[in-house]
């Protein structure tokens, strides 16, 4: 009995992500009118540039891996009712602690980033319990600061010994993440899919995720249930903040190896278009994070091949966000 | 203006039940009632806002109605609001014609006292120069000094000719100024005269209740006085009123129910709230806005009952919330079905099965009938009788007098945020009138 009243729910939720995915793969394809190029050529170049050879599907798990921890990182916030738009400064303080804590290792490195992201949002937490402030405002302003503070790092303290770019020096070899056999993948992408298991864990199987979830829908009445709902907020803040760090700790050691300016890349903002995608829900968001990550670098394989700026993955994100906004304004307005 | 026979209802419900009022120029009307008594119901016919189920209305005059609620742009600055209500008028000239003072037009809404809004309302209602003017309880967010100016425009437009209508259901401030006074209950006209004592209108506006001794259950007479609350704090709420000042402790003893009865907006809700930040320990509170604080509606039955435990484990919670359904007769088809989709009577019950499930020692029930049927009703009252007969303290507040007499062991009666002496429910019946209305004084020596 139960399965048949869950299955419809979960199969219209299914189908508004399919329907928001598809309309921002045929608003690409229409634009790709506008630089001289027929749609079947454009999604051509995009599906052998993101999933077309073994190449290019490491690249696009590669991208996927940072789009999935912001993606889980913005999911756990909403989910307790909290704005978090901070992703992008969470994910560079992240990178930073990692680059901070790389000499000790690996795992030391890690954690480093862990913990530098979820103070981090912490401070936003912080400030709201202290003068009310709004999330949305205090994540997004501290995200110019941690912008501000990696340009000063790579400039300053943190510049490679050469002091020819503003960019650090490569971390040290041990501090890097192990590769995946003889594959261009690194350890990160096997962290990221059980981050979003334990996430999925925590948000359905305890009660902790029960008293967050029951947060985010309703403060007032989760705080007559008897719930702590200042406590709730702090921890979900910390744990989503936490996330977005890793992110940046495992976009260091995989990827980059070095900081320099414009490391984040947008990570922590796409991270908002992959968990609207996947409705909030974690292992949703493994799908979500796999269907921009391949669009990103499809969208790279259009610079290349075809001339057409990259620009248009993020056009494609902002599609998906107007689309299920709409889809969700309607959903709520019509139960 | 003549009101002949108007009937209005509300689904089931009679608001208004066959009323036939007429008014002459010049008169100060109090229109007296408890709340839910048909006041402003019957007000906004006669304003032509509401249709009338049934009866004819006469003469209809051009009528003003100035809302309990206050109808501004708080972004707005007092001359922008003048400008939506009469656009192309100075805000000066409208203010002076008025005759209500209100300096300083340039200021915004937002910034203005409460009583200041109170007035721009009236200014905004007075600058139409309706023949016909209703004042929905003007004085409930006004200051003594205030309500004393607001009387003074209320006899200047009475000596031009307009017939004022002043719904309220505070006794001095409508003997105070009323030529005459009409009191409404369940829908019906008691009484409407001219001269009547502050203790004849309150009798007539609360139904005298039969107190019928419930049977007295097997009480544990030996339990320990326990306290519930001992609240001090002196609070102001929104509308600047001093709410709660309970200067000290409130006692409720183990097997005890304890009722908490008064007019709405006396700070019961701040009441409430208080100790649901304040008691520790094995606490149950029924909150009274369902709606906001009841349950959360996204999630499922199962997942709302189980807010209230330490563990959560689906299959288990799911099991839990199958027996509660069963034994709480709660009309569902699944315990995975979302609490939203529930009926109002059927979120009550999941939120008594949630609450009393854990046998807490203390229950702190607001309103816990409100918006029920008989039946529904009936379950709650029984529900809280077994929870007092199994030894837990109950506090119960409720604005519904026949529950407060149905359930109370002992009464309080709250107004403007104090709490009268412990009364019996014999003693609460003959005085609780009195005490509601705010015209008896406390008196000391029959507390408990």
């Amino acid at each position: 009995m139960s399965g048949k009243l869950r299955v419809p729910i979960s199969v219209s939720r299914i189908g508004i992500a399919v329907i928001a995915a598809t309309t921002a793969i045929a608003g690409l394809a229409l634009c790709g009118i506008a630089f001289g190029r027929s749609p079947g050529e454009l999604l051509a170049i995009l599906a052998g540039g993101s999933i077309g050879s073994s190449f290019a599907l490491q690249g696009t798990l590669l991208k996927s891996v940072p789009l999935l921890l912001t993606g889980l990182s913005v999911a756990v916030a909403f989910r307790a009712g909290v704005w978090n738009i901070g992703g992008e400064g969470q994910f560079l303080v992240g990178a930073l602690g990692a680059f901070l804590g790389a000499r000790y290792g690996v795992i030391a490195s890690l954690m480093a980033a862990v913990v530098a992201g979820a103070i981090w949002a912490s401070i936003a937490t912080a400030m709201r319990l202290w003068r009310n402030a709004p999330e949305v405002l205090t994540t997004i302003l501290l995200n110019f600061i941690a912008i501000h503070l990696l340009g000063y790092a790579v400039n300053g303290p943190l510049q490679e010994v050469g002091g020819k770019y503003p960019q650090s020096d490569a971390v040290p070899a041990r501090a890097s993440l192990p590769l995946l056999g003889n594959l261009e993948l690194h350890a990160g992408v096997v962290i990221a899919v059980l981050v979003a298991v334990a996430a999925w864990y925590l948000l359905y199987q305890t009660a902790e995720g029960l008293r967050l979830r029951a947060t985010g829908f309703n403060r007032s009445a989760a705080k007559w249930a008897g719930v702590n709902v200042d406590g709730q907020l702090i921890r979900a803040m910390a744990i989503s903040g936490a996330m977005a760090g890793l992110a940046g700790g495992i976009e260091l050691l995989g990827v980059t190896h070095r900081l320099f300016e414009r490391f984040a890349a947008g990570y922590g903002y796409a991270g908002i278009a992959v968990a609207l995608l996947a409705q909030l829900h974690p292992l949703g968001t493994i799908a979500s994070a796999l269907f921009f990550g391949a669009l990103t670098t499809g969208a790279g394989e259009l610079q290349r091949t075809a001339g057409i700026s990259s620009m248009v993955a993020t056009l494609a994100q902002a599609i998906v966000i107007l689309a299920m906004i709409a889809f969700m304004r309607r959903s709520k307005t019509s139960s | 203006m003549r009101l002949s026979h108007i009937t209005k209802r509300f689904g089931t419900n009679v608001a208004v039940d066959d009323v036939s009022l007429a008014f002459a120029p010049g008169e100060i009307v109090g229109l007296v009632g408890e709340n839910g008594a048909g006041k402003t119901t019957l007000m906004s016919i006669a304003a032509g806002e509401l249709a009338a189920d049934e009866g004819t209305i006469d003469d209809r005059t051009s009528a003003g109605i100035v809302h309990q609620h206050f109808l501004l742009v708080s972004e707005f600055t007092i001359a922008e609001n003048l400008a939506l209500a009469m656009w192309g008028r100075d805000a000066d000239a409208i203010i002076r014609d008025s005759g209500i003072a209100l300096r300083d037009v340039h200021r915004r809404v937002a910034d203005i006292s409460v009583g200041e809004k109170a007035k721009l309302e009236l200014i905004k209602a007075v600058a139409r120069h309706p023949r016909f003017l209703i004042l929905d309880e003007p004085t409930s967010v006004l200051a003594p000094a205030e309500a004393r100016e607001l009387f003074v425009v209320m006899r200047q437009l009475a000596a031009n000719g307009t017939t004022v209508v002043f719904i309220s259901h505070k006794i001095p401030e409508v003997l105070e100024v009323a030529t005459r006074v009409v009191v409404m209950r369940r829908g019906r006209i008691v009484a409407d005269g001219g001269t009547m004592t502050a203790s004849e209108l309150a009798e007539a506006m609360v139904e005298r209740r039969q107190v019928e001794r419930r049977q007295q259950v097997e009480r544990r007479s030996d339990s320990p006085v326990r306290q519930t609350a001992a609240v001090n704090r002196t609070g102001e709420s929104d509308l600047r009123l001093p709410m709660l000042q309970l200067e000290e402790g409130l006692g409720v003893h183990a097997g005890e129910i304890v009722a908490i009865i008064g007019v709405a907006g006396n700070g019961q809700s701040e009441l409430a709230a208080s100790l649901r930040d304040s008691l520790r320990g094995h606490v149950a509170h029924i909150p009274e806005d369902r709606a906001r604080d009841g349950l959360i509606a996204e999630m499922t039955i199962a997942e709302n009952i189980a807010l209230a435990e330490k563990r959560w484990r689906p299959r288990i919670a799911a099991k839990t919330a199958s027996a509660l359904i069963e034994r709480f007769d709660i009309r569902a088809q699944s315990p995975l079905q979302r609490a939203g989709s529930l009926s109002g009577g059927n979120q009550q019950k999941v939120i008594l099965a949630r609450e009393l499930e854990r046998k807490p020692e203390i229950i702190v029930a607001a309103e816990p009938s409100r918006g029920l049927d008989i039946e529904a009703t009936r379950f709650v009252h029984d529900e809280l009788r077994a929870a007092a007969t199994r030894g837990a303290a109950i506090l119960l507040i409720t604005s519904d007098l026949d529950e407060a007499f149905a359930l109370g062991d002992a009464i309080h009666v709250i107004y403007r945020g104090k709490l009268s002496d412990r009364l019996t429910p014999a003693e609460a019946a003959e005085r609780a009138p009195q005490l509601m209305a705010g015209v008896e004084r406390r008196e000391s020596g029959v507390g408990a």
